[in-house]
């Protein structure tokens, strides 16, 4: 893909129809894109819309247009802005999910590996590594101070005696300090095919191809323990 | 029934002799669940008699069979992580019922924090991972209770698109013929929040100290009760049926005051990403559309939350808005953690708010606890622990 000097995505006005045309052949699509009456209570209750240019009317008014250069339009910063609580899908008299459409239209950015994507998720990798690698999401050791100083210095107790502390907690499967739980190798094993089948491994290659090797020699390792 | 609410305390417990349960006509998953398994297409984790089951009300009207017993935990990495007192507190509750339970390594994160962060993921993936771990249970002979919110939400959607769609159906269970697995689903989707609810009365005998002085604002998770709104629980003695009833349930069941607040409806701020790598719309939305409703509206003594993203995210934030002037703190637990400190658990062994950030301390000191007494045993006993002692664990695990 090509980039102007603003760093803004040049592309053709086919393949702006291609990704349009790749959500709606989603088999989800039709299930979250439904009548829109434009009545704006899915914007009127949406969290993120206090906070940011989004407005999941605007997603669902897009969508109804057949327009793909408004679809296009989303798929850099907009998409990410939504915080995926589902209040508009909840609350939509239509029955229309925008945050399902949202969560569509981010599929195809990081399956096809757009740089929005890339940088939006580029401070995410430590996360994307936990999970997919050793199969669950937060660790105890992860809450360090240097990556929190917002959340205050009581943020520091989780970061001394830790493994004291975790060995404290009266459950045997939390006593560890490097996940969140002592996930078994046999669980590890099977995600990493379901992850493997289902292509999320690929996905990850295409969004980050570094840490897909750091996850694979990962992988390789515990399968031949 | 005509009924004047005066303040913002009233309302949690407003009554109704009708509720109003009219409206979408959906289609009958569990219908179609049933019918699957009878075509042999699926295998369903039935909630039998050897469950204990108590049924409750949902969204539109539809009993829900809630398992009480014979269950297998299916952990939350937020909270095995990050607020160890979550599931002790839950399972302290079920070593005090004689509950049976697994908790056990062999499962993996529902992955969809990442998915709904991060988009790596797919309905391939997601849903696959959902049937290993119903399967897992399945072949213990255990029923599924879910603790995270999030695996919560993602479950009730995957089971829905699992039972629509007979391409993802044959693409999950030939993912699990490679793994050595079946295609599994269980006949509910079950959180924790949930067997709170239906044992919130039980709980309540257990209840050691007064709260009829302690404020409560309760903060629903949006994936409980807005992915997949119609699997809720409601309860027409609760918010007059209006809103949905766990945490709330357990909170009046105990005795406290549950306050109304004008952001009720209102998410965190979590955002799945931004708590991550956005953090300033986090905090902004944590301090300016929750806690700041909770304290000035409401006085609140205690934020009652009933998922991983939001006990984290409202309790971690607090500290920094100081900074901007917002003054206002309120200290944050789930619901089971609230129903622990209220029956008696130890604030430091159990509930572990050694953990929180925001200050929990003059909640205790108002419930009547004597936290510095548990801080002293905590101390003596991580000393014990230093020293080669062993662990005071609430199951003996293999």
């Amino acid at each position: 893909m090509e980039y102007d000097e603003n760093g803004v995505s040049i592309v053709s006005n086919e393949f702006k129809k291609e990704i349009f045309e790749e959500a709606k052949k989603d088999f989800r699509y039709e299930e979250y894109v439904k009548g829109c009456l434009n009545c704006g209570v899915c914007t009127g209750g949406c969290p993120p819309h206090r906070f940011f240019d989004f407005s999941p009317r605007m997603v669902l008014q897009n969508c109804k247009s057949n327009d793909p250069e408004l679809v296009w339009g989303m798929m850099d910063e907009y998409v990410w802005a939504c915080f995926q609580c589902f209040t508009c899908a909840m609350i939509c008299p239509f029955l229309n999910n925008p945050g399902g459409v949202i969560a569509i239209l981010r599929e195809i950015s990081v399956r096809r590996g757009f740089e929005s994507a890339k940088k939006v998720l580029k401070p995410y990798s430590r996360v994307l590594l936990k999970l997919t690698a050793y199969g669950n999401q937060l660790s105890p050791d992860m809450i360090q101070p240097d990556f929190f100083p917002d959340w205050g210095p009581h943020i520091g107790y989780a970061s001394q005696d830790l493994p004291l502390k975790r060995k404290a907690i009266p459950m045997p499967t939390l006593q560890v300090t490097n996940l969140a739980w002592d996930v078994a190798p046999e669980a590890m094993k099977e995600l990493y095919t379901i992850f493997e089948e289902a292509g999320v491994f690929k996905i990850i290659e295409v969004v980050d191809p570094a840490l897909y090797e750091i996850i694979q020699d990962i992988v390789d390792d515990v399968r031949s323990e | 029934m005509a009924i004047e609410i005066r303040n913002r305390l009233g309302l949690a417990d407003v009554k109704s002799d009708f509720r109003h349960i009219a409206g979408r006509k959906i289609e009958n998953i569990h219908e179609e669940l049933l019918e699957l398994e009878a075509k042999g297409e699926i295998k369903v984790i039935h909630i039998t008699d050897a469950n204990k089951p108590i049924e409750a009300e949902t969204l539109f009207g539809r009993k829900k069979k809630i398992p009480t017993t014979k269950l297998w935990h299916h952990k939350s990495c937020g909270q095995c992580g990050n607020i160890p007192g979550y599931p002790v507190s839950l399972l302290w509750f079920m070593n005090k019922f004689g509950t049976e339970y697994i908790d056990e390594r062999n499962q993996t994160s529902c992955t969809a924090w990442n998915y709904h962060g991060s988009a790596t993921s797919n309905p391939v993936g997601l849903a696959a991972v959902a049937v290993r771990n119903f399967h897992r249970a399945y072949e213990l002979g255990l029923f599924p209770l879910i603790h995270c919110a999030t695996s919560f939400g993602d479950y009730k959607e995957m089971r829905n698109l699992l039972v629509e769609n007979k391409e993802l159906r044959d693409e999950v269970r030939r993912i699990m013929h490679k793994i050595g697995r079946e295609l599994v689903l269980p006949e509910e989707i079950v959180h924790y929040s949930e067997w709170v609810h239906v044992m919130r009365f039980e709980i309540a005998k257990l209840k050691k100290y007064d709260l009829s002085n302690i404020i409560t604002t309760v903060h629903p998770a949006c994936h409980c009760y807005k992915m997949i709104p119609e699997d809720c629980i409601y309860d027409k003695n609760i918010y007059a049926g209006k809103r949905t009833a766990v945490s709330t349930g357990v909170a009046l069941a105990l005795g406290a005051q549950v306050a109304d607040y004008s952001t009720w409806y209102d998410c965190c701020g979590f955002g799945f990403r931004h708590i991550l790598t956005e953090r300033e719309a986090s905090r902004s939305f944590v301090m300016d559309r929750k806690i700041r409703p909770m304290v000035r509206e409401a006085n609140s003594d205690v934020c009652i939350t009933q998922d991983t993203g939001c006990t984290t995210t409202l309790d971690k934030n607090q500290w920094i808005g100081k900074a901007m002037g917002y003054t206002e703190q309120v200290p944050v637990m789930a619901d089971v953690m609230f129903a622990a400190l209220a029956c008696g658990a130890d604030v430091y062994k159990i509930v572990q708010l050694q953990w929180h950030t925001t200050d929990w301390r003059p909640l205790c000191e108002k419930m009547g606890i004597d936290w510095k007494k548990s801080e002293e045993e905590y101390k003596a006993y991580l000393e014990q622990l230093r020293s080669g002692g062993k662990p005071e664990n609430l199951y003996e695990y293999a």
